[in-house]
């Protein structure tokens, strides 16, 4: 299964971004999914749930989501769920994390970095084995 | 037939001492002997204990996990197989269990390690394990561990991490084991006993009766965010089959800790609240025939597979209901739905019991995915919901990283020592088995 990772993580574009296809973008955690919306309204299907984790949207500010490499008619299984994920993120009950943000340290971002590795590392596993 | 007895000892206090022992309902608890046995993994360099009882003016954070000591004195196998005990099946014989207490282990994971233990004062209300009697279990870790840059705020080097995590995971497990050895050539003050027909059987004892499994998903979806059973990472795994008893043997631990409301400990997956009240119906107004276990991966065509499996073995049991229970937030939200509606088109009643972030006011949508199929559902209350907690007198653990702890907010932490948050960081506030005390009915 070839697969594109979308990650405003820094973590997983140094370690993958020699060995598999990223996308790194430096932007936040809701726009990070408006740009994978925008992928998926061309084409590409979702591999991986937009809110994976159960580290609250924004509480990261980190995300990474596997999509398709190739490009197909629109996928309305992943209009959907991009589409409640962004439902989610960008709903009032967490906006206190967007403003939590502001007092995250170094190490701390270093630790969202590293929960959101493991979760595209698990899914990296699963893609590679060809599952689809 | 499948029978478990389980033997209850009601533990009224715990004193840390010289030696171990259980007498007269106290636990005794050699604190060098423990503390060896934690200091065997490497990469623990210290642990110290402290025992925290309901109704004082403690608080417990962050925590990791929350275990009930067990012993496996007949039958097969041993407690938590594949973790300490080996592989081999559990769920027949005779189990005992120390009631009323637990061990928590405590102690920095990660910078926004979740979960808060408050002993009294409204906290206690929400969380369950203000009411055992704990004994906490707080690591530290080796210098080895620890990050080379002098500038940085945490302890551990990143890359580390995992390991340590486990090394708590496992002193966790191995403390609640060597505790609940104790107890072996003890006699229970009471016993509970737990007998499971097989599927022929079952349809030849209760022709009549409903025939319900239950679906137990797991928290699967990498660090902190793992389950094991029999020691495999749940995350490998395909939906499959358990006795509902050799749950009570340990079989499936808790390696997540992240989202403290709607973590499921190792404690609440022993005690699991849905098997219990599914075996007080069983014979009278229903035959439960099993559990099946599935997972909450990341990646989607993992969600396909492990939700199609799920449904199919309703299918083949021929079941009329199934109770789905999940753990965590977001993604398993997917899972759960899609579980849910899949099983519903097999023809099998579906109740779902989750928890819910409906926002502070109480108005946002619960999950994060939903289907007019779902049309059943038993809420563990709005993780959402505000608190103030009072200032507590002791405090087990390190208050650090309370500002950053997921429900709290800049600021959580005020000056007199009070905590403004939402309960979502009371560990099992909301636990999505219905493992509480608060009901509303």
């Amino acid at each position: 299964m070839d697969f594109i990772i979308v990650t405003n993580n820094p973590r997983v574009r140094d370690e993958y971004g020699m060995k598999y296809c990223v996308f790194y973008r430096e932007c936040s955690f809701d726009d990070l999914l408006y740009f994978v919306r925008d992928k998926i309204h061309k084409g590409h299907r979702l591999l991986t749930h937009p809110l994976s984790g159960s580290v609250k949207p924004n509480e990261t500010p980190y995300k990474s989501i596997m999509i398709s490499a190739d490009i197909g008619r629109l996928d309305d299984d992943s209009v959907a769920l991009i589409e409640n994920a962004i439902t989610v993120a960008t709903s009032g009950k967490f906006e206190r994390y967007r403003q939590r943000q502001k007092i995250l340290t170094e190490e701390i971002l270093a630790d969202f970095q590293m929960i959101d590795y493991f979760l595209i590392t698990g899914a990296i596993e699963s893609a590679m084995t060809g599952l689809r | 037939m499948k029978t478990l007895e389980l033997g209850y000892f009601h533990i009224k206090d715990i004193v840390i001492g010289s030696e171990s022992k259980i007498e007269n309902g106290v636990l005794y608890v050699d604190e060098a002997a423990v503390k060896a046995l934690v200091l065997e993994d490497e990469n623990i360099k210290d642990v110290h204990f402290d025992v925290a009882r309901p109704g004082e003016s403690v608080r417990i954070t962050p925590v990791k996990d929350v275990i009930e000591p067990r012993v496996k004195v007949e039958g097969p196998g041993g407690i938590f197989p594949g973790m300490i005990s080996k592989v081999e099946a559990v769920g027949s014989g005779k189990t005992y269990c120390l009631k009323d207490m637990a061990v928590v282990t405590a102690g920095k994971i990660v910078g926004f390690q979740e979960g808060l233990i408050d002993m009294s004062g409204p906290g206690a209300d929400y969380t369950p394990f203000s009411k055992t009697i704990n004994f906490c279990v707080v690591c530290e870790p080796a210098d080895f561990l620890l990050a080379t840059d002098p500038t940085a705020t945490l302890p551990i080097e990143n890359a580390k991490k995992p390991e340590y995590e486990k090394a708590v995971r496992m002193a966790g497990l191995k403390v609640a084991a060597y505790l609940g050895e104790l107890a072996r050539n003890l006699t229970p003050d009471e016993t509970e006993t737990f007998s499971t027909p097989n599927l022929k059987e079952g349809m030849e004892m209760f022709p009549d009766l409903p025939r319900v499994v239950y679906v137990a998903m797991l928290q699967t979806q990498g660090l902190l965010h793992d389950t094991y059973v029999y020691g495999v990472d749940a995350k490998r795994t395909l939906s499959t089959m358990l006795w509902p008893t050799e749950i009570m043997d340990g079989c499936i631990v808790s390696g997540n800790c992240v989202s403290a409301c709607d973590k499921n400990p190792t404690y609440i997956h022993e005690n699991n609240p849905v098997v219990h009240e599914l075996f007080k119906q069983h014979g009278k107004t229903l035959n439960f025939v099993g559990v099946i276990i599935t997972n909450e991966n990341v990646y989607l065509a993992d969600k396909q597979r492990s939700s199609d499996w799920a449904a199919k073995l309703c299918e083949l049991l021929g079941v009329d209901g199934a109770i789905v229970t999940q753990e965590g937030f977001g993604n398993p939200d997917t899972d759960l739905i899609m579980n849910t509606v899949k099983i519903e088109k097999k023809g099998v009643k579906t109740t779902i019991v989750t928890d819910e972030y409906a926002g502070q006011d109480g108005k946002s949508q619960s999950l994060a995915d939903a289907d007019q199929l779902a049309d059943a559902v038993v809420t563990g209350g709005n993780a959402n919901q505000v608190i103030v907690l009072p200032k507590m007198d002791k405090l087990i653990g390190m208050l650090d990283y309370v500002d950053v702890i997921a429900g709290s907010h800049a600021g959580s932490l005020r000056e007199d020592g009070s905590i403004e948050a939402e309960i979502q960081i009371l560990t099992s506030c909301n636990n999505e088995m219905g493992f509480g005390k608060l009901s509303a009915r």
